[in-house]
């Protein structure tokens, strides 16, 4: 720790920064930041920097107030967007109480409780999301919607296009700020990209996350287009989701592995996908927490809107993606419900934790799905016994209430806010009147 | 025998003299042993006579002439090398049949053992005696002679050990030998296990480059990398792997490493016809047991960086690498040292280290507990322990104290000024002795035990294997002297150096100011420098006080220290002492009296409430003597007291005063008992029920006697009552709760209505303003009377009637439920339950009425939680506390109380389990209610206990939740779990509320 520090304090000096920022994220997922002074940069490693809790919504209340930011030095990055005239920092913060003691309501917190836990068992966790997003011409929304920056599809090499120069200065700016890039592409939608990180400790990869989400909105800012990583823009185009590949590792073996299980799973993988299966559906207001995310989930194609596995089933919850077979290290499962604007804290946090409770009670993993769940009908589906994830919101909200898992996992006190604000959340929505309903309604009533 | 028989006594002295104890059977196996080796065989006496166990020696002595005839002959002609063999063979039972087993290994007494090798010889002595081959291998074969070159060489150490002139100083030289030994015998099984894998075509999975680029560590824990290792104990290690080739990934080089690692613990341990050597233990690895056996440099690193816990920290004290790859070794050793002294920069270090130590003692099987030399109180573990807490908290600033070994930092320790010399030289003899006692019962069987053994034999044995003039009884009285010396010194090393002014020693050692802040500030004080003032303050001078608080404070700042808030609980012995001056009893029992000063400590540094009506009550603190007087005081002894004052005192306003005073003291003592005395929450509930019950009732009897309505007695003019309402009628006060009352009266025959609802109303003012108490606040709460704050203050019995059948509102009924009359004639009495009764546990409750409770709770909830308050952590009104459990509890008697006379009681929790046993609820739903109202309710009365504030609210500040948690025998550092606990709690039992009460 103590070098890491040094490092900070020394590069500090050497880059000559002028400010740097202290990222810590919200219950529901958004990146806050305080910007303090290099001078005050030692101190607050050695005490913390307080701040009102009760500024940012859902962190803690007014009587909260007091808490400190924790900068972790080994996420000390130069912000590159902000030019070498008055270089910037950042570090990401972990929220303690004015004792030090970590505060309940810190989203980072809950992932490393849980991050704990797994090490208990002796396991450690390790990520890569494919994040997707839309690129459009600006964040007005034209006649028909939000305006896409192209009309290209899945794979397409634009020429000369934006969202090519886009990729290219997203991945050399997130390589900058030391987070790899594995792959990044045109989705199926018009102005639809994909990037994909390279696998990590949860805790970096939620980390990188939140800093991708800040590189795509500068980078899209600096090239004059707009980027959104809403869950479904579009009600003709695919959403956005952030699948995410997951594998536990026992010290530098990947647990999922088994030579000899089928797929190459091993027991405790077939445990860890049974645990998420069946706690898919109370999780699913946190992986999925807007309204908007549900228009994603149930807006067909790809989405996975049932709870099943399979493998190379572009339609499952959980798919096991192929791998070859002298790469035991990159045995892993995809999960492919969460979108790109989820919290990742609380999302990985409970991912992991429904996973490991099907390994701690040995779930049986039920038989795997081969066919399009789509093109089932409902009775064979319930004849299967493949169950829908939440149709909406209101349905999530009832699901996690019931959820002793998340509120194990979450903390009585995040589980509390995160319920509070979905609520508010969708009671505004409900007294909505939407342009669907004065379509369809207005001419003819 | 003929000879024997002529003079038997003096031999038989003579023999019992040499320390033989089969006297009998002494003399002819002596013939035997001459039978065989001729005379040589009678010279044998004077070693026999200086060896440990001359019983045992001559038995093997025998055996083993009989085997190698000649070779016996020879050594026993010579005096030194007679006594090498013969003391060998006394002092181990395990080695004398090793002996008889390996014959040839006699040659080895031939020559004296005049210094232990280093380890490049032990290196050297495997290297040379196992051939490895991969072309001609055979495990089992190898494995042989590893652990014959192993215990060749062990019996080498132990002839050394055994003839050494000074055995106690010896010690670590022994101990370095034994971990130079264990650290060669690993690196031959590596060896073997690399060679074992390379020639195994049953494994032949790796290639033989893969496993010569795989480099493997092992780093030594424990005793095995500070060097001082036992006889026989669990080899403690730790490996890391590493690559040395591109062309192996490590994931492949893990696999190896991991076979390597499996394979050289099974050399040491697998059975074979050569016993096994000692357990590989590889536990301490990160994520212990779970975790991976081998892991790379970095994976380490990264385990360290983000999970390890403190006492991992700790542990890596003693890490060295031992055997293996000695540069990788290194570099490991480089890279977790920094990491060691900064861990007592981690948050609650001391605590933890602490908390790690009392687990450890909590685990020891209790009649193990007198007889463990390692871990009892008094054992090895507690000076290890000591030095290495003085090692955490001044290592971080001080390099110079940061040795691996115990006999090393304790010499560093008082080289650097953190111990006395003296003390120092004490700790460390102490150290050496305790080691020596484990050394030698080791030795005897090779057992790893820690235990000294019961029978006398085998003590005495012992004793004799250390000096042949000890006896069994001599060896175990000096044993204790040195376990009471022991316990006494961790005080006298840590705490007591604190106490500067007073401390000098005879040598002149003293702490710096500087480092007696730090090592408080380690303790958890936060203001090290206000707690070095009451410390002087509370040591300096002459009088008897400071005399004894000189001897006292080493102890109490360690309890302090355990305690929540060690700064205010500092201050208040403090003030409490200076409040007490010289009181004979409290010196008597400060010093007497080591469970009262525990006691006194507790209290003081959790319970603000009981400390500051100490202050008031300074006599209390007799108490802390004896838990019993920690019991609450029944109400018939209470009444007696009373009655007695009533008596003495003509005037009221003194009698009242002394009326306050019982009650203060006997809160006093409720509150103790709740924070050190073992008293439930039914206990604490129903004391202060009593005391409530008790204080109005006396105050109700004198004012009843003494006043007079228009120059008539009042005791002429009416039948007077009071109602216990609320919690109090349900006997479930807590402290600081308010007593909720009604007033009821019957008018005397002839008295007119007017005259005795006035007299009612000025016994009422009377005992409104007798009751209140400045020091102790008391409220009167009549709330709960027919129509509220509205209402009259007092009502007679016809007024309740006509009341109750005509105008009452629901909630009037419902708060009826609660009502008990405890004060009033045995007739008042009966027509007031009477007529509560008929409306309480109503005939029909129709829906109505239902509906209507629903909607005043639903209202409630909205209305009368303080503004801002969260409903989560309102424990009274917020969701699933208090309000929730009792409103259900009501509903449920106003329903079914009449058809089930079972449910009918004030007391909610009765009343669930009433409810559950007429299958009004289930069994479940209860529990959940059950174990929500009672965390609330207890939660509420700790609050008070710890800052001697009314809060309905669960805190969120952390020091206040932690101190809370005490109170509620949660472990230390449980703030978060408390909170958690309590919103999880309520959580579950406001959804059983909402399906049971809303539907």
């Amino acid at each position: 720790m103590d070098k890491q520090r040094d490092f900070v304090l020394r590069t500090i000096e050497e880059r000559n920064v002028k400010f740097v920022r202290l990222w810590f994220t919200d219950v529901a997922g958004t990146l806050k930041s305080v910007a303090i002074a290099p001078a005050e940069i030692e101190n607050a490693f050695a005490e913390g920097i307080g701040f009102d809790g009760s500024a940012i919504e859902g962190l803690a209340r007014s009587y909260e107030a007091d808490m400190l930011a924790q900068p972790d030095p080994s996420t000390f990055q130069i912000l590159p967007w902000r030019g070498e005239i008055d270089p910037t920092a950042r570090m990401f913060c972990d929220i303690t109480t004015p004792d030090g003691v970590p505060a309940a309501a810190d989203p980072r917190n809950v992932l490393r409780r849980a991050l704990a836990k797994a090490a208990s068992m002796g396991f450690s966790f390790y990520i890569h999301p494919e994040i997707e997003f839309y690129l459009l011409k600006s964040s007005q929304i034209g006649p028909e919607g939000p305006i896409p920056v192209d009309k290209a599809g899945y794979f397409d090499n634009v020429p000369g296009g934006t969202a090519h120069d886009f990729r290219r200065r997203a991945v050399s700016m997130l390589e900058q700020l030391g987070i790899s890039v594995e792959f990044s592409h045109h989705e199926g939608g018009p102005g639809q990209n994909e990037i994909d990180l390279r696998y990590a400790d949860a805790l970096t990869t939620a980390d990188n996350i939140m800093t991708f989400r800040t590189v795509i909105k500068e980078v899209a800012i600096e090239q004059g287009v707009y980027a959104t990583f809403m869950p479904k823009p579009f009600t003709e185009h695919p959403g956005s989701g952030m699948h995410t590949h997951m594998s536990l590792f026992e010290g530098d073996t990947n647990a999922f592995f088994d030579a000899s299980g089928q797929y190459h799973l091993s027991k405790t993988a077939k445990s860890f996908i049974a645990g998420l299966l069946k706690h898919a559906g109370e999780i699913t207001a946190v992986t999925n927490q807007y309204v908007n995310s549900y228009k994603r989930l149930w807006g067909g194609g790809e989405a996975p809107s049932f709870v099943c596995w399979g493998h190379n089933n572009r339609s499952a919850l959980i798919r096991v993606p192929l791998y070859k077979p002298n790469k035991s290290q990159s045995a892993r499962i995809e999960y492919r419900a969460i979108d790109s604007a989820a919290n990742p804290y609380l999302s990985y946090a409970l991912m992991l934790e429904a996973g490991l409770k099907g390994i701690q009670e040995g779930y049986e993993l039920p038989p795997e799905t081969e066919d399009n769940v789509w093109d089932l009908s409902d009775s064979e589906r319930r004849a299967m016994g493949i169950q829908p994830l939440p149709q909406n919101l209101e349905h999530a909200i009832r699901k996690l209430e019931e959820s002793e898992l998340a509120a194990e996992v979450l903390g009585e006190q995040v589980y509390s806010y995160v319920l509070a604000n979905k609520r508010r959340e969708w009671s505004d929505y409900r007294a909505q009147v939407t342009p669907y309903e004065l379509k369809t309604n207005l001419e003819v009533l | 025998m003929a000879s024997s028989e002529s003079k038997p006594a003096q031999t038989l002295t003579a023999l019992a003299r040499l320390g033989f104890s089969d006297l009998d059977a002494t003399i002819s196996r002596l013939d035997q042993l001459v039978s065989v080796v001729g005379d040589s065989g009678r010279s044998a006496l004077a070693s026999l006579e200086r060896c440990a166990n001359p019983d045992q020696a001559l038995l093997c002595l025998i055996q083993l002439a009989e085997l190698d005839k000649a070779k016996i002959k020879k050594l026993l002609s010579k005096e030194d090398s007679s006594l090498r063999l013969v003391r060998l063979l006394g002092a181990s039972r395990f080695l004398a049949d090793y002996l008889v087993r390996h014959v040839e290994l006699l040659q080895l007494f031939e020559k004296p053992v005049s210094e232990l090798p280093n380890r490049q010889v032990y290196d050297l002595s495997f290297s040379s005696g196992l051939k490895l081959n991969s072309s001609n291998f055979d495990a089992q074969r190898e494995i042989s002679t590893l652990r014959k070159i192993y215990r060749s060489n062990l019996l080498q150490i132990a002839m050394y050990d055994l003839g050494q002139n000074d055995q106690v100083n010896g010690l670590p030289t022994v101990a370095k030998a034994l971990a130079d030994l264990a650290g060669a015998a690993l690196d031959a099984g590596l060896l073997f296990a690399r060679t074992e894998l390379v020639s195994s075509s049953e494994y032949g999975v790796f290639t033989a480059e893969e496993i010569a680029n795989t480099r493997l560590a092992v780093i030594g824990m424990g005793k095995g990398g500070a060097g001082e290792l036992n006889y026989i104990s669990d080899v403690d290690v730790i490996y890391v792997g590493e690559s040395s080739s591109t062309n192996l990934e490590n994931e492949r080089m893990l696999e190896v490493a991991t076979k390597l690692a499996t394979r050289l613990m099974r050399a040491m341990d697998v059975v074979n016809p050569e016993p096994a050597l000692w357990q590989v233990d590889a536990n301490l690895r990160p994520e212990g047991k779970a975790g991976a056996l081998v892991r790379t440099l970095d994976s380490h690193l990264a385990y360290y960086a983000k999970w390890a816990q403190n006492w991992e920290f700790q542990a890596l004290l003693k890490a060295k690498p031992i055997a293996g790859d000695l540069e990788l070794g290194k570099r490991y050793y480089e890279a977790v040292q920094p990491l060691v002294w900064q861990s007592s920069n981690r948050e609650n270090f001391v605590e933890s280290v602490q908390a790690m130590r009392e687990r450890v003692s909590a685990n020891i099987p209790p009649d193990e507990v007198d007889r463990q030399i390692k871990l009892g109180a008094g054992g090895l573990r507690d000076i290890e322990f000591t030095v290495q807490l003085l090692q955490l908290v001044h290592g971080k600033n001080d390099i110079g104290v940061r040795a691996p070994d115990t006999i090393s930092a304790i010499e560093q320790l008082a080289k650097a000024g953190y111990i006395g010399r003296a003390e120092a030289a004490e700790f460390s003899n102490h150290y050496k002795f305790l080691r020596l006692l484990e050394h030698r019962i080791q030795l005897t069987q090779l057992r790893r035990t820690h235990l000294m053994p019961i029978d006398a034999s085998t003590q005495r044995a012992i004793a004799r294997s250390i000096n042949t003039n000890w006896t069994a009884q001599s060896l175990i009285e000096d044993w204790n002297k040195v376990k009471l010396e022991v316990r006494s010194l961790h005080q006298r090393i840590f705490y007591r150096p604190l106490l500067v002014a007073v401390s000098k020693s005879s040598d002149g050692f003293a702490l710096s100011e500087e480092q007696v802040q730090q090592r408080l500030a380690a303790l958890g004080f936060v203001d090290p420098k206000g707690a070095q003032i009451h410390i002087e303050a509370l040591t300096s001078g002459l009088s008897r006080r400071a005399q004894i608080q000189r001897q006292l404070l080493p102890v109490l700042l360690q309890w302090f220290a355990e305690g929540t808030d060690p700064d205010s609980a500092l201050l208040a012995f403090r003030r409490l002492s200076e409040n007490l001056g010289e009181s004979h009893w409290y010196l008597r029992m400060l010093r007497d009296s080591s469970g009262a000063a525990e006691r006194m400590t507790v209290a003081l540094s959790t319970s603000k409430l009981a400390t500051s009506l100490l202050e008031l009550i300074p006599e209390g603190a007799a108490w802390f003597e004896d838990v019993n007087e920690f019991l609450p005081q029944s109400l018939e002894l209470l009444t007696q007291q009373s009655d007695a004052l009533a008596s003495r005192h003509q005037d009221l306003e003194s009698l009242s005063k002394s009326i306050r005073h019982i009650r203060r003291r006997e809160t006093l003592r409720i509150a103790l008992g709740a924070v050190v005395g073992e008293l439930t929450l039914s206990q604490v509930s129903k004391g202060l029920t009593d005391i409530t019950q008790w204080y109005l009732s006396a105050l109700a009897s004198e004012l009843i006697a003494k006043l007079a309505y228009n120059d008539e007695p009042v005791s002429k003019l009416l039948d007077f009552g009071i109602v216990a309402m609320g919690r109090f009628g349900g006997g479930e006060l807590g402290f600081g709760s308010d007593a909720d009352v009604m007033f009821v009266y019957d008018p005397k025959p002839g008295v007119p209505v007017a005259f005795a609802q006035k007299s009612a109303e000025l016994i009422i003012s009377e005992i409104r303003r007798l009751a209140k108490d400045q020091q102790l606040e008391f409220e009167l709460d009549l709330g709960l009377r027919p129509e509220g704050k509205n209402g009259a203050i007092a009502r007679s019995m016809d007024s309740y009637s006509a009341y109750y059948a005509r105008w009452a509102d629901i909630w009037e009924n419902q708060a009826l439920l609660r009502a008990r009359i405890f004060y009033g004639s045995a007739k008042l009495k009966e027509s007031f339950s009477k007529v509560v009764d008929n409306y309480r546990y109503p005939a029909t409750f129709d829906a109505k009425s239902i509906l209507e409770i629903r909607r005043i709770k639903a209202r409630v909830e909205n209305e009368r939680l303080p503004q801002g308050a969260d409903p989560k952590r309102h424990l009274k009104l917020g969701r699933g506390s208090l309000s929730d459990v009792e409103w259900l509890v009501q509903l449920l008697q106003l329903k079914h109380g009449n058809e089930h006379p079972s449910i009918r009681t004030a007391k909610t929790l009765e009343a669930l389990e009433a409810l559950v046993t007429e299958g009004i609820i289930e069994a479940h739903d209860a529990r959940v209610l059950a174990e929500a109202w009672l965390l609330a309710s207890r939660i509420r009365s700790a609050g008070v206990l710890w800052s001697n504030k009314r809060s309905d609210v669960l805190p969120t500040d952390r020091r206040q939740l932690e101190g809370m948690a005490r109170i509620l025998e949660y472990p230390r550092g449980s703030a978060s779990s408390l909170e958690q606990d309590y919103l999880a709690h309520t959580r579950r039992s406001r959804m059983v509320f909402e399906r049971l009460f809303f539907s």
